[in-house]
């Protein structure tokens, strides 16, 4: 799952994959705003099956705040 | 979007158009709030079993309370149709039996907060909470096929223009989340509205452009609206329904 996520950001916010790491938040990456994060939602509830909640969607601010929901969603594959 | 069991909230729900939507909404099974100035409309309205709240809807206080209230009452709105407006007619430069005399200024502002801040202030309010509720809702702004600019309509037309940048706006905005939204820009139209803000030799001039030589019912309007909330790939676009005066 933690390569998919990151593929996924990567391939979003247009920025290589070897810079995807953990403690990357959405402070640190100028195209990660609002608009971007929503297009990063959809792309995750698509490509996982699920559906966030607005708190989820809240709480997904950083790299390793993703992998904790998706895995707190029983996400693993 | 199926329509039974939705709930909807109309601006402007009182008379003329508004009134023809909130009719067509309570035949089809939506729960339906009407957001009206108009207290003594809303008291008849509520006889037909519709909620209602009085409130200006270019005043963004107002609408933050009634929005809210609304919201702790019945929750998220699945359907937003911004309504309310005034039609208001006035040229760039008058010429009076005093000479020249501009356009009004003052009219100018309120026709815009009528018809477009009101159009911002509800839907930002009404989306948040569609948003924070993952409602998969529908905006419908109600805009004008003077949008493209009607000769001494310049307050009126830059409004509906600006209603019309917003549907575009959201809609790509808000289309991930599942949010449409949607502009009907209606031509003329049979409503006590039309007939106070347009001449009646303007408007014999208008009917004789429409290919079909008569006015819009409101009903006809108001099918149209339905129409496009229950389709669920329509969006962002403006459905223009004048009769064939704009082709």
């Amino acid at each position: 799952m933690d390569a998919k996520v990151e593929n996924l950001l990567s391939e979003v916010l247009q920025m290589p994959a070897s810079g995807i790491t953990d403690d990357l938040t959405m402070k640190d990456v100028d195209a990660w705003d609002s608009l971007k994060h929503m297009e990063l939602i959809v792309a995750l509830e698509q490509s996982f099956e699920v559906q966030l909640s607005f708190d989820e969607i809240v709480a997904m601010q950083s790299v390793s705040a993703i992998k904790r929901v998706l895995r707190e969603r029983g996400v693993t594959g | 979007m199926e329509l039974r069991g939705k709930k909807a909230i109309v601006t402007g729900g009182v008379r003329g158009l508004g009134r023809a939507m909130v009719e067509k909404l309570l035949e089809n099974g939506t729960a339906v709030t009407v957001f009206d100035l108009n207290a003594a409309g809303l008291d008849e309205l509520r006889k037909e079993h519709v909620n209602c709240v009085q409130c200006d809807v270019s005043d963004y206080e107002q609408v933050l309370k009634a929005t809210s209230q609304y919201h702790e009452q019945f929750g998220a709105a699945d359907i937003l149709i911004n309504n309310a407006g005034i039609l208001y007619s006035e040229p760039l430069i008058k010429l009076t039996s005093e000479g020249v005399a501009k356009h009004d200024a003052g009219m100018w502002n309120k026709v815009m907060a009528a018809d477009l801040n009101s159009v911002f202030y509800m839907t930002v309010c009404v989306v948040e909470k569609m948003m924070t509720t993952r409602t998969r809702g529908v905006i419908v702004n109600i805009s004008s096929v003077s949008a493209s600019g009607n000769a001494g309509q310049s307050a009126y037309s830059a409004a509906k223009a600006g209603v019309n940048a917003l549907t575009a706006v959201w809609a790509k905005e808000l289309g991930p989340m599942g949010i449409r939204v949607i502009a009907v820009a209606p031509g003329f139209t049979d409503t006590d509205s039309t007939k106070d803000a347009v001449s009646e030799a303007a408007l014999r001039e208008t009917v004789k452009k429409v290919p079909l030589r008569r006015l819009g019912k409101p009903a006809e309007i108001a099918d149209g609206v339905v129409s496009v909330i229950q389709n669920d790939f329509f969006n962002g676009k403006v459905f223009e329904l004048d009769g064939g005066l704009i082709v």
